[in-house]
């Protein structure tokens, strides 16, 4: 698994993750989506 | 030729000759997409409509997450992937992401279709690609520092191709059930709205350096999962099993245009990461062109059309032609190119991926280090893919219809000539990085 400069691991990662708005748009996107076919059927 | 990418040599920056040829390669990569996106249609036109629509997507998608196991298996064999994701672990979380989108898109585009027909899903859809160029744009410096000639390029080729697939829905929808709704517009928009953001797993993934086989892997699995959901949520299991038993006789043909699906998305993703979202989507999405070509000349729509409506097929054709033109000329600069390595830089130090990965991949170079060693789970995938595709297509039903076979046949081959010079070309000049 690779390592970041001070060695951080998973849980580092997944702080990064919910830190990177490149997570969130597509993420909210994804929800309204789902709220979206709900309102459909 | 494959060249191995050591720690040392990936710290010199890319020549212009390799940047031409790999902009050379995703500019082709986006055409096949096209060809291949566009010709996954076919053999869904075989089967009986009374089938429902999530049923439908739900087969393809079977058929799409075998496909997608077994294709990078007898590619590069599945320790690549596992190489790949030991390097940049965080991608998987993307890749399931986007996996997720698209089952929720395709859903919102059958929901389109049914309630305002192909004439206003299809055009709303395929701006999909101009919400990729701002995603490319804002997120992945994407056509910066590009010059106006590249802008006017893609935005003004994007924007031709837009009104093309406007008109060639038009075209297609003169023989189809007329639509009402407003809820059709939001659905079809909505649908736009999440392929178009689903391209930003897409970037972020080839920017840091993993290889788009291993990217489907993971994809597939949000895809799988959130499809069963939507199916079960919707049908009910009882009623989707007999629903499923019922049309087992066409599940081979549906499975089917889910492996055509899946290596025109293939080529679609080395479009993305070698030419960029901007470029590579809009490219790929001259599907509807092909689309359309099977449907006039194998399945016989449009026979007995007015003069208004061949006046549309040719001026779309026109038009999305002229488009991807327009995109395809214009290729990124040594200038832009140096802005994608600066946000490929800045995803590699935020989650710690090694300097020389990010580059190779970028490259399309082999890392020092990758793995391509095929090992007995590799055998034991493509067997039983093969093995489902082969029962299936012994229980299926050739459907009564008049096709025009010498068309189909000319149709394939004409896949099968740009999927292996493609291919080859692929191979030669990145090893399918």
């Amino acid at each position: 698994m690779a390592k970041d400069e001070t060695g951080r691991e998973s849980a580092s990662r997944f702080r990064i993750i919910a830190t990177d708005i490149h997570f969130w748009i597509p993420l909210l996107v994804f929800v309204a989506g789902l709220v979206l076919l709900h309102e459909l059927r | 030729m494959n060249t191995v990418a050591t720690g040392a040599t990936v710290e010199s920056p890319m020549s212009a000759g390799r940047l031409r040829k790999l902009q050379t390669l995703g500019i082709f990569c986006g055409v096949v997409a096209g060809a291949w996106l566009g010709g996954a249609e076919a053999p869904i036109k075989m089967v009986n409509p009374d089938v429902s629509p999530i049923t439908v997507s739900l087969i393809m998608v079977f058929g799409v997450f075998l496909a997608r196991w077994s294709v990078p298996a007898l590619v590069r064999g599945t320790s690549s992937v596992r190489y790949d994701v030991s390097q940049a672990p965080h991608l998987v979380v993307w890749a399931v992401l986007a996996g997720c989108m698209w089952a929720a898109a395709n859903t919102l585009t059958i929901h389109a279709i049914r309630k305002v027909g192909l004439s206003i899903a299809f055009p709303l859809w395929n701006a999909n690609s101009l919400l990729g160029i701002f995603w490319g744009f804002l997120l992945f410096n994407e056509l910066h520092h590009a010059g106006w000639k590249r802008w006017v390029g893609v935005l003004g080729g994007a924007a031709a191709m837009f009104a093309g697939a406007t008109l060639l829905a038009f075209a297609s929808s003169s023989q189809a059930p007329p639509g009402k709704g407003m809820l059709g517009v939001i659905a079809a928009l909505g649908a736009g709205v999440l392929w178009g953001t689903m391209y930003i797993p897409y970037r972020k993934a080839y920017l840091t350096g993993m290889n788009p086989l291993s990217f489907l892997t993971f994809f597939t699995v949000g895809e799988l999962v959130t499809m069963i959901a939507l199916a079960v949520g919707y049908k009910g299991g009882t009623a989707l099993w007999q629903e499923l038993m019922s049309a087992r006789s066409m599940l081979f043909w549906l499975m089917l245009g889910g492996f055509v699906w899946v290596i025109g998305d293939l080529f679609q993703q080395y479009a993305a990461k070698y030419v960029g979202i901007s470029r590579g989507i809009p490219l790929s999405n001259t599907n509807q062109l092909w689309g359309l070509l099977w449907g006039i000349l194998v399945f016989h729509e449009l026979q007995g059309g007015n003069r208004t409506v061949y006046s549309q097929v040719i001026g779309g054709s026109v038009l999305m032609g002229l488009g991807a033109l327009a995109i395809a000329l214009s290729s990124a600069s040594e200038r832009e190119h140096s802005s994608w390595r600066d946000a490929a830089q800045r995803e590699g130090q935020r989650y710690g991926v090694e300097d020389g990965y990010v580059r190779a991949g970028m490259e399309g170079r082999e890392f020092e280090r990758g793995g391509k060693r095929r090992t007995l789970i590799d055998g034991i995938l493509i067997a039983a893919s093969t093995a489902v595709f082969i029962v299936l297509a012994a229980v299926a039903r050739v459907p009564r219809m008049d096709m025009h076979l010498t068309w189909a046949a000319a149709l394939a081959a004409a896949m099968l000539v740009l999927l292996v010079s493609c291919g080859i070309t692929l191979w030669r000049t990145t090893g399918f990085r």
